[in-house]
């Protein structure tokens, strides 16, 4: 019974230290990649990040307002150029990708016309098979 | 020694471990086969979502600028009174609560009415504090933004600093629902300043009223976000703010929306890639009369 008992706590301390792992590894992705935004840009107080496995791809759906510059800055690990990130418009249009410009960390974006958009970012195979990405969007006032 | 429960628990401590290792947010990533030569693209297949949730929502921040670069004039009775605080009893209520003093304060600080900003701020402390969100807006916080009245791009650097650290802690701690909340309120609320400036007298009003219809498309975004919590018995007045929004979503729907690509354009030594597609919005008086009386409705269910 003890043993059963023993075995379970140590599963179950385990699950909580890889849990605990991913979401500090982000906070640190995170912390180094806010330095992309400088003081012109008013964070939009959302939070994304993603645990990235092998090739997977993540997406999200954002609206970015006509007559506005934005910057949109995808970090993995502590250095730059991790990252390959895309953006699409409602018809699949490609916008931008990053990596015609050397995988820029961090890139600015100038609204004409209110848009929805989708977003995608992949952590470069050849850079780490995993890790979590961070994504962070800002808006000039 | 049962060796079949000893199996059975360990088994168990397995699957725990692995579905950690895996991610953290909902979503059901699929693998693509590897080969040596096949370029990072964006297969549709290995997509995930995002932190539990596939959508941003544009912040009210952004709102507050428009209206002031339309020529509006501050109006503090567009705003929920912190007087209201103390009647915020659940954690629904808070949470929603959070989201609309964020953008109140958001609209306080762009309008440059740094005496109305610290009650806001306050509020927004109170309510963080009072659904457990552990630090957000720490005691460190609240004597920056005091150092810096009257500097307003520091006191919007600060406040939306607090209420990114809040939206990560929720999430970090599959708060998912908390945070649903916290953002659905500040997108009302904003959205209420916007149809309820449209009354007073000032230039630019077609700019603000293409604002309204474009919120089609955020709205949808904010529904899908709470999608998750629909029904479920420990949430029966998320599901009814749900149901309203549904309503509210039927008169946006027949709103004119007209796209039309045009190619970007960048400029590589500044970084800057200027994003020259159009979307045209033809929204009517009618449609923009129904929209104003169900959100207004939907913003006194939850400040009440």
């Amino acid at each position: 019974m003890i043993r059963k008992f023993t075995i379970a706590l140590a599963l179950i301390a385990a699950f909580i230290s890889v849990s605990n792992k991913a979401v500090a590894q982000c906070d640190t992705v995170a912390n180094a990649c806010v330095r992309h935004m400088t003081n012109k840009y008013i964070s939009d107080g959302q939070h994304y990040r993603a645990l990235l496995l092998d090739k997977e791809i993540a997406e999200f759906q954002s609206t970015f307002y006509g007559g506005t510059t934005y910057r949109i800055a995808a970090c993995s690990g502590l250095g730059d150029g991790n990252i390959v990130f895309r953006i699409f418009d409602k018809e699949r249009n490609l916008l931008f990708d990053n990596s015609e410009q050397k995988y820029a960390p961090y890139w600015d974006f100038k609204f004409v016309s209110t848009l929805d958009c989708t977003i995608e970012a992949q952590i470069i195979p050849s850079k780490a098979p995993s890790g979590c990405a961070v994504m962070m969007i800002s808006f000039k006032q | 020694m049962n060796h079949k429960k000893y199996l059975k628990l360990a088994l168990v401590g397995f699957v725990l471990f692995s579905a950690t290792a895996v991610i953290t947010s909902c979503g059901d990533p699929k693998k693509v086969e590897e080969t040596e030569e096949e370029p990072v693209d964006a297969a549709k297949d290995n997509l995930v979502s995002v932190n539990g949730e596939l959508f941003s929502i544009p912040s009210p921040l952004q709102t507050s600028i428009l209206l002031k670069s339309s020529g509006a004039n501050y109006s503090k009775d567009i705003l929920n009174l912190t007087s209201h605080l103390p009647s915020y009893s659940t954690e629904y209520k808070k949470a929603l609560n959070l989201g609309v003093y964020g953008a109140d304060l958001g609209y306080v600080i762009i309008y440059g009415q740094t005496q109305d900003a610290l009650g806001y701020l306050n509020a927004s402390k109170r309510l963080a504090d009072d659904i457990n969100v552990s630090g957000a807006f720490d005691a460190n916080l609240m004597k920056r933004f005091e150092k810096n009245m009257g500097n307003n791009d520091s006191l919007l650097a600060i406040f939306t600093s607090g209420y990114r650290a809040t939206d990560s802690y929720l999430k970090n701690n599959d708060r998912n629902a908390v945070s649903g909340m916290v953002i659905t309120g500040g997108w009302i609320e904003s959205l209420y300043f916007t149809l309820n400036i449209l009354d007073k007298d000032f230039k630019n009003k077609n700019v603000i009223i293409q604002r309204v219809g474009e919120q089609k498309n955020t709205l949808d975004h904010v529904i899908k976000l709470l999608t998750p919590f629909y029904q479920n018995p420990d949430m029966t007045e998320l599901t009814e703010l749900t149901d309203a929004l549904l309503e509210l979503y039927h008169e946006f729907e027949d709103i004119e929306v007209k796209y039309t690509f045009v190619k970007p354009t960048t400029d590589v030594a500044n970084k800057i890639t200027t994003i020259n597609s159009k979307t045209d919005v033809k929204i009517t008086d009618e449609q923009l009369k129904n929209i104003t009386e169900k959100l207004s409705a939907i913003r006194q269910m939850i400040i009440n």
